[in-house]
């Protein structure tokens, strides 16, 4: 189960995407309209992410307890995040 | 029953009677819902410790009820199964679901009413009309009268920072006490609590009132006091060797005791040291700052702080 | 690997692997740590006889106080319930030993040592003195008096313990998911293996939250950043602090592992509860699958709660009242637990042995406990019995609840763990004093209440009872003689313990010998062995297929695994035939000792380059999966693992002094860097086997081969430290004001270095992609370039970040960073050297695993067995993952 063309593909594609990010800063979106600009960044990041966790570590061919286990710890790691920024707000 | 008892006679000894003309001070909503949860609290771990060691008594081996019982008995090697009871069980859940939830509920209104404070409208009005009822029997009357005429509750806001190893307050006119407090009788008293070296927290156990002295960040508290006389006031966050003698003196006054009091505290603009930190006589520093860098040095060193 | 010595060699115990004897050391070290706090305790309930502190003195009081918590929590209760879980969880599962016996060992060594260097801290001048929860700011060396030495060095122990606790984890969640006897489903096991397993899930997610916490707390006392103490600027306090969300943070990460932690605490304690109930009362636990349903839903709840150990610290009301919510709702379960425990006793046959005696106290103790825990829960009685009494006789109940039943286990399994049967009168005479020391030293604290917490001078006060109603005159009882009942309380609860150790002790030499089962009803299959079970714990292959426990032999088990997705590995039935003598310890009657144990394992590793042929379990992870058509033998001994854990203490011991530059210091860190390097180096060299069972049910993780799923589970403890360090940063930031944030960072920090790193990062993630392919295609040539690849580009990410922060850190020329922007400057700086650098570190083990890796693939490893590489492959892409956040959040928004 060779997939080295695949694998090629997403690696231009997370080049891309990480360049964007870039050129959304230089391009001085972050100053026009810096929650907005925010999101897309994060969006990008997290696509990139699902990516690699999903072909790289090839968790799409895993069964699924196993991207369930991952699932959990970002669940935790999330809310940890929000609920604590959220309490002080 | 001996906590009950020990509840309602903190009632009595603190409040005899339910004191008029003022509004429901924290440490009324503290003493009734602490009594509800302990006569319930008590009961319900009567009733089941008991019915526990109830069964236990009927069902033991050798002379007990079960031993003749017509029921399959686990056996080695078994997958692991439930006995039966389920209803049972449901109903338990559901009955303790119900008195834990409701008691909660319960208590969440009042929650409500603690952290937004009597000068909420409707706790406003409750105040102005238990004061209208109360102005003709109090001695001190006037200020009742005042509330009442100026329609709202003329709350005291006192800025209080907790120190390794003392509290300071910081009245309204700048002027700065440390280890006393010093407030009139029936006012609402607002505290804006903080710290300047580490995690304290500020609480009076008469009074009822309880904050954490944040460094870096502002937290709030508020009580009214019915009593005139002294309280006291305690550090309840470990914060160094000098924790357990953080306390602050809490001195109700008359109304009037206090406005001549705080005239006083106008004219010289002075800073006062009382209560626990003068007996125990510790350094005084001139500064916060230096007051973080001596921390530890001693225990309970009191600190005069210089307001701009 | 070596051969195991018999028990009664010294020398057994530092090699060996083998789960039961690693229960048995987790017990006694558990034992000794039980001491240890329990004299702190008695030292300082000595102090509380009066108010003052004229025995221990202030800051001996603190100390006493801080250690006797942290000992208890970390040291103790855990540990001690892990020796069960070491001991009995693989014989319930039907399973030989657990996953990675080595990693099991390492830790165990890493436990020990931990606990070791914990005493070290006393003679640095002073241990930590700022309680168990660890409060920021009072955590850090400004506030801590002395050098605060002693305090690091505890930090750094609770690291090393949190470092087990991980290793624990993975280890156990492997060994469930792959090992259990076939026909055994996850819903099957015995509620303590249950148990085990749910703590276990909340262990890997909780402590990787501490773990965050503490490197944290560790840069702020080592490297001087600034995470948990700040500086205020001029006069104002509020206004003008530089890091408001400092003592919050802490506070926040603490108990997101905090509460968890309580459960963590009590669960092994329900699961051994729930057995007990089982056994002697000769009743199935009434509503099983619902006390299941009520237990995962506990595990999942504790992570939504800590923030009601928070409630006055000015969180929102909003969130205060979720959290209400959830609290409550966490209670509820617990209710139907205690119901289902209650009503087993139904008709039941009840016996009053001391495991069911300790077991039925833990459950009335635990109600009382619970009780006064929903007074807690109702948010305006929390707020006056925060730092009080109430929370302190509270946790105890529960928390010591939980200890009870732990106890009742040890009666419970002694017989099964020594082959002899404790004095049962003695047990009782033990469960009495026990239960009358327990109340007379907690309850009086509810009476005490209004005390505050960690005070010593708690005179002033009193509590009056007013029995006027009933004509008995009002009498005023200072608290002096309720902390005076706890004291005495506190000493028989303590005597307590001489009994049970003389009992133990004794009846392990002269007590009655035991047969397979000596308690009626049991039915996990712990019991369906000789005690103490042999080293391979089945002689042969369990198996619950036809609906009960039944044994199969070789040919039966060769038969049902044929087409199997294990096939083809080395199976149980190989080892129990030939193994089938190897009793270690068993019913031999001569002599007190008990039997000349012959470990009949002295398996023969067959050939091979030692570098192309490590062992399954690597601790680098990079080793091969069990190997087709091996002998069969499974090891049971190494020496590394201890070698690791003695480096791991000299490291820690050096760095908790590092920051003096003393020799002393500087030396003890480097030589202990240069042993944890070169003992796991050694570690991964040694041929190791643990075989996998050739028939187990797996589910759900049934293709995934151990290695992996000991990775995928340990990548997720990983993504929550990682996580936690990026939470810290969010919410120090949003604390600070998020846009704000910006003035903090210098013009020269630009996103340039950071997308080259991201290019570098991705580039190196194909990379070892290709090297797994090439591996598949047996190209050795393809293997080498492309890891090869990857370790170039691995090196230049570092070279380029060395470049980076260097810049940064020599700024002159700046006008609003004139000394550099450095680790210490600001916030903004130590959360991002410190996270960024942490991300580095796990690039730079990275890179040692490649270079390890590529010397092997160099040997001729990998061809057509690219899983190392894959697994190897699923930590790199993890790192790269995270960077993929990093970068935009600390290079672009």
């Amino acid at each position: 189960m060779s997939h080295t063309k695949l694998y090629a593909a997403i690696y231009v594609v997370l080049f891309a995407f990480a360049t964007i990010q870039a050129v959304v800063e230089y391009a001085g979106f972050l100053e026009q309209s810096y929650w907005l600009a925010f999101w897309a960044i994060i969006v990008l990041s997290v696509i990139k992410a699902v990516i690699v966790a999903a072909y790289y570590q090839h968790l799409r061919w895993e069964p699924r307890a196993v991207s369930y286990l991952v699932v959990g710890g970002v669940v935790a790691a999330v809310a940890l995040t929000a609920a604590a920024s959220f309490s002080i707000t | 029953m001996l906590g009950v008892h020990t509840v309602s006679s903190f009632i009595l000894a603190w409040f005899p009677v339910a004191h008029a003309g003022d509004v429901r001070a924290p440490a009324d909503v503290f003493n009734e819902i602490f009594t509800v949860f302990l006569v319930l609290g008590t009961a319900v771990g009567v009733v089941v410790v008991g019915y526990t060691l109830y069964n236990a008594y009927k069902y033991r081996d050798g002379a007990g009820d079960g031993v003749d019982a017509d029921v399959e008995r686990p056996q080695m090697g078994e997958i692991p199964t439930g006995g039966g009871g389920g209803k049972k069980l449901f109903l338990s859940l559901t009955i303790s679901a119900i008195i834990v939830v409701g008691l909660i509920l319960w208590t969440y209104v009042s929650l409500l009413y603690i952290e937004t404070g009597p000068s909420s409208q409707q706790a406003q009005q409750q105040a102005l009309d238990n004061a209208g009822i109360a102005s003709a029997s109090e001695s001190d009357a006037a200020a009742q009268a005042q509330a009442n005429q100026s329609g709202e509750l003329n709350p005291i806001t006192i800025d209080v920072i907790g120190h390794q190893f003392s509290w300071q307050f910081v009245y309204p006119n700048g002027h700065t006490t440390t280890g006393e407090l010093r407030v009139p009788q029936n006012r609402l008293i607002e505290l804006n609590v903080t710290s300047a070296d580490v995690f304290h927290n500020i609480g009076s156990p008469e009074l009822r009132f309880k904050a954490d002295a944040v460094p870096g960040q502002e937290t709030d508290a508020w009580f009214v006091a019915k009593q005139t006389g002294t309280y006291q006031a305690n550090c309840y966050e470990l914060c160094g060797s000098g924790h357990s003698y953080m306390t602050a003196d809490i001195r109700v006054v008359t109304q009037n005791g206090y406005d001549q009091w705080y005239d006083r505290t106008n004219e010289t603009a002075g800073n006062e040291t009382g209560g626990n930190a003068t007996e125990a006589g510790g350094n005084e520093s001139a500064s916060i700052e230096s007051a973080r860098v001596t921390a530890g040095s001693g225990p309970a060193a009191a600190q005069q702080v210089i307001t701009p | 690997m070596s051969e195991l010595p018999p028990k009664s060699s010294i020398k057994r115990w530092f090699l060996t692997t083998n789960h039961k004897d690693i229960g048995v050391l987790y017990l006694i070290t558990a034992l000794f740590f039980l001491i240890f706090g329990g004299l702190l305790a008695l030292l300082f309930r000595i102090e509380l006889l009066s108010p003052a502190a004229d025995f221990l003195g202030e800051t001996g009081y603190n100390q006493a106080v801080s250690a006797h918590g942290l000992l208890m929590v970390f040291w103790f209760i855990s540990p001690f319930a892990f020796g069960f879980a070491n001991y009995v969880v693989p014989l319930q599962i039907g399973a030989d030993d657990l996953a990675f016996p080595r990693l099991n060992a390492l830790s165990y060594w890493f436990y020990l040592f931990s606990g070791l260097l914990f005493g070290v801290s006393f003679f640095q001048g002073q241990t930590f003195s700022g309680g168990w929860t660890m409060y920021a700011p009072l955590n850090t060396p400004t506030y801590l008096p002395g050098e605060a030495l002693g305090a690091t060095t505890v930090v750094l122990a609770l690291i090393m313990f949190v470092t087990a606790v991980t290793l624990g984890s993975v280890n156990f969640l492997t060994t469930m998911y792959r090992m259990r006897a076939e026909g055994l489903r996850m819903r099957d096991l015995p509620l303590f293996s249950i148990s085990i397993n749910l703590t276990v899930w909340m262990m890997l997610f909780a402590f990787a939250a501490l773990l965050a916490a503490l490197m944290i707390l560790t840069s702020d006392h080592i490297l001087g950043t600034h995470y948990f103490s700040y500086q205020i600027d001029g006069a104002g306090i509020t206004q003008g602090a530089n890091n408001p969300g400092a003592s919050l943070l802490w506070a926040h990460l603490f108990w997101f592992f905090g509460h968890p932690e309580v459960y963590i605490v009590f669960f092994p304690a329900l699961g051994i509860m729930a057995e007990c109930f089982q056994t002697f009362t000769g009743r199935r636990i009434v509503g099983r699958k619902w006390f299941i349903i009520a237990m995962v839903l506990v595990a999942l709840q504790s992570f939504i709660v800590w923030m009601h150990h928070m409630f006055l610290t000015g969180i929102n009301l909003q969130i205060k009242t979720i959290f209400m919510a959830t609290t409550i709702g966490i209670s509820l379960p617990f209710d139907l637990m205690v119901f289902s425990l209650i009503y087993t006793m139904i008709k039941g046959r009840i016996r009053f042995t001391t495991p069911f005696l300790f077991s039925l106290g833990a459950l009335i103790v635990f109600i009382l406990g619970g009780i006064t825990g929903v007074f807690l829960g109702a948010v305006v009685l929390d707020y006056q019995f925060r730092g009080t009494y109430w929370v302190v006789a509270h946790f105890h109940y529960v928390m010591v609840g939980g200890a009870t039943a732990l106890f009742g286990g040890l009666y419970y399994w002694y017989p099964k763990i020594t082959g002899k049967m404790y004095d049962e009168f003695l047990g009782k005479v033990h469960f009495g004093v026990f239960m009358l020391g327990f109340n007379l030293l907690y309850f009086p604290m509810f009476l005490a209440w209004e005390t505050p917490r960690r005070v010593f001078d708690y005179g002033g006060l009193s509590t009056t009872i007013d029995l006027s109603a009933l004509e008995l005159g009002v009498y005023v009882i200072p608290y002096e003689v309720w902390h005076n009942m706890s004291t005495i309380g506190a000493a028989i609860l303590g005597a307590s313990f001489l009994i049970m150790f003389y009992n133990l002790f004794v009846s392990y030499w002269h007590g009655e010998e035991v047969g397979d089962n000596p308690w009626a009803y049991a039915t996990s299959a712990e019991w369906a062995v000789s005690s103490p079970p042999p080293l391979e714990n089945f002689h042969d292959t369990p198996s619950y297929a036809s609906g009960r426990l039944e044994f199969l032999d070789d040919e039966e088990v060769a038969a049902r695994s044929s087409g199997s997705s294990g096939g083809g590995l080395a199976g149980h039935g190989a080892t129990a035939t030939d193994g089938g003598t190897s009793t270690d310890g068993g019913t031999s009657t001569d002599g007190g000792k008990p039997g000349s144990a012959t470990a009949a394992s002295s398996g023969v590793q067959s050939g091979g380059g030692a570098l192309a042929r490590a062992g399954p379990e690597t601790a680098l992870g990079t080793g091969t999966p069990g190997e087709h058509g091996h002998d069969g033998h499974a090891d049971h001994a190494s020496l590394w693992p201890f070698i690791v854990g003695i480096a791991g203490f000299v490291l820690f011991l050096g760095l908790s002094g590092i920051r003096t530059g003393g020799t002393f210091y500087t030396s003890l860190t480097v030589v202990g860097a240069v042993g944890v390097f070169g003992s796991f180096v050694g570690m991964a060299q040694e041929p190791f086997h643990a075989p996998e069972p050739l028939l187990a049910e797996r589910w759900p993780y049934g293709g995934v081969e151990k290695m992996k799923l000991g990775m995928w589970t340990f990548l997720a403890s990983d993504i929550v430290l990682f996580g936690a360090f990026i939470g810290s940063y969010v919410f120090v930031r949003v604390a600070y004001g998020w846009e704000e944030w910006h003035h903090l960072i210098p013009e020269a920090h630009v996103t340039m270095p950071g997308l080259i790193n991201t290019y570098l990062l991705l580039t190196s993630s194909f990379a070892v992609v290709l090297a797994m392919v090439a591996a598949e295609k047996e190209s050795r040539k393809g293997v080498l370039l492309s890891l090869g690849a990857t370790f170039a580009l691995g090196v230049g990410f570092l070279i380029n970040k060395a470049m980076e922060w260097d810049h940064l850190f020599n700024l002159h020329g700046s006008e609003a960073f004139p000394h550099g922007w450095d680790l210490t400057t600001n916030l903004a700086s130590s959360t991002f050297y410190l996270t960024t650098g942490l991300h580095g570190a796990h690039v730079a083990i990275g890179l040692i695993m490649v270079a390890y890796m590529f010397l092997r693939a160099w040997n001729g490893a990998y061809m057509g067995d690219e899983k190392p590489i894959e697994y190897f492959g699923l930590y790199w892409h993890l790192v790269d993952i995270v960077w993929l956040f990093l970068f935009p959040l600390f290079y672009i928004l």
